[in-house]
């Protein structure tokens, strides 16, 4: 066999799963691997994209009749999925409003201004830290937060308009360095908070950790390791 | 370009609307059942993973990006993966081929019907007819019957890695020819 150059092998297993060459096994870790590795997940897309014009090949087959009924009958009678991304798409359009987002500044100063006094020579403060969670491709933010490490408290403000979804709550989470999401607690719609942070959390808040806000029935998400419902908002925490 | 009536009903899919999803399915299922059937080439299986291919749809419409390509395109990726998903799970050599078949697909000489083709697939036919016959055959029958290189190896009775290394030089000269 002649030596002619090959594509190089992770560009070769992405173009490999969009073909659909893998095995069981390989084409379960491609997907994984999708899911926490951008830069393969766009070679795969990429190659799906390149591929995509076979696709025109296809003759249509239409299906018997009988097929749309059976997954009409499989449409959840109240779709709780659906009704909560209304919900989430009218929160972000009711966010957008430069008078929530200015109460919710004023609210995070007043709450930063609390910061109790320090009588002796200070040492320099630790900087504070901020985060603006914003939903998929909204541009104002729906929960601002802000964290004072010498307090050990993160303030978190809701823009949410109160009554917009009575039946679900809001679960603040903290995704650190690690990427495993510890959860912070529920935040009232339209209201701000302090959350003091237990010794063992407070090292994980730090400058590019995650905090994102989950939708969950009452009670909060029933999987400790994470959220249970969907991601309405994240942003990632910054020097001020 | 006109803009695409799958993209609309797929923004009110993802709005909840019961209504676009059946207008969606009309649209778009006859497309995607012969999809499947290419790869599983059983009708009964294949009603069975459009159900699940337009469950999934509902569910994951406010997912699909219209700057990443085409809803028909979002929609087949899908409809494939879960017909792949079901071959596996019929065993590695599933959907293993005759090796003439493999052979016939593309090197038959139907000049004017491949000519005709190459103008409809554009670029990517236009490359794919730069290839040698074999890798090409070997490219096109990996992608319509999503068949693994285990199956191809065994249909061409070829080393695996020798089918690999036809596949992965043919990937790359393809590549190269797509750059814009």
């Amino acid at each position: 066999m002649s030596e002619a150059p090959e594509l190089p092998s992770d560009e070769a297993l992405a173009a490999e799963h969009a073909i659909g060459l893998l095995s069981a096994a390989e084409r379960a870790q491609a997907e994984r691997r999708m899911a926490v590795d951008p830069g393969f997940a766009a070679h795969v897309e990429a190659w799906e994209a390149r591929l995509a014009p076979l696709l025109d090949e296809i003759d249509p087959v239409a299906p018997p009749a009988s097929v749309w009924p059976r997954i009409e009958a499989r449409l959840p009678a109240n779709d709780d999925t659906v009704m909560l991304k209304k919900r989430v798409s009218f929160w972000r359009g009711a966010a957008a409003g430069s008078l929530g987002l200015a109460a919710a500044s004023v609210a995070v100063a007043v709450m930063l201004a609390t910061r109790p006094p320090t009588l002796i020579a200070p040492p320099e403060p630790a900087p504070l830290l901020n985060a603006s969670l914003k939903g998929d491709a909204g541009i104002t933010p729906l929960f601002v937060a802000a964290y004072d490490p010498d307090r050990k408290a993160l303030i978190i403000t809701s823009l949410v308009p109160p009554g917009a979804d009575p039946v679900h709550v809001h679960q603040l989470w903290l995704i650190p360095a690690d990427g495993k999401p510890r959860s912070l607690g529920m935040v009232e719609p339209g209201r701000s908070r302090a959350m003091p942070m237990p010794g063992d959390m407070a090292p994980m808040i730090a400058e590019g950790a995650t905090l994102a806000v989950s939708v969950e029935a009452p009670g909060g998400s029933t999987n400790p390791d994470g959220p249970t419902g969907p991601i309405a908002a994240k942003g990632a925490l910054a020097k001020i | 370009m006109a803009a695409d009536p799958l993209v609309e009903m797929m923004s009110q899919v993802a709005a909840g609307d019961r209504a676009a999803l059946r207008r969606l399915y009309e649209a778009t299922s006859a497309k995607l059942f012969g999809v499947c059937l290419r790869i599983l080439s059983d009708r009964s299986e294949c009603e069975d993973v459009l159900q699940e291919v337009y469950l999934t749809i509902w569910r994951r419409a406010d997912g699909f990006e219209p700057a990443k390509g085409g809803a028909i395109a979002w929609m087949s990726r899908i409809a494939r993966n879960r017909a792949i998903d079901r071959l596996r799970a019929r065993g590695p050599l599933a959907g293993a081929i005759d090796v003439s078949e493999i052979e016939i697909e593309d090197t038959a000489p139907r000049a004017e019907a491949l000519m005709e083709a190459a103008q409809d697939r554009g670029r990517l036919g236009d490359c794919l007819e730069e290839l040698d016959p074999r890798t090409r055959g070997v490219i096109r029958t990996a992608f319509f019957e999503g068949v693994t290189y285990e199956a191809l190896a065994h249909s061409l009775e070829q080393p695996l890695g020798t089918v690999k290394s036809w596949i992965r030089r043919g990937l790359l000269k393809l590549r190269v020819c797509l750059e814009p």
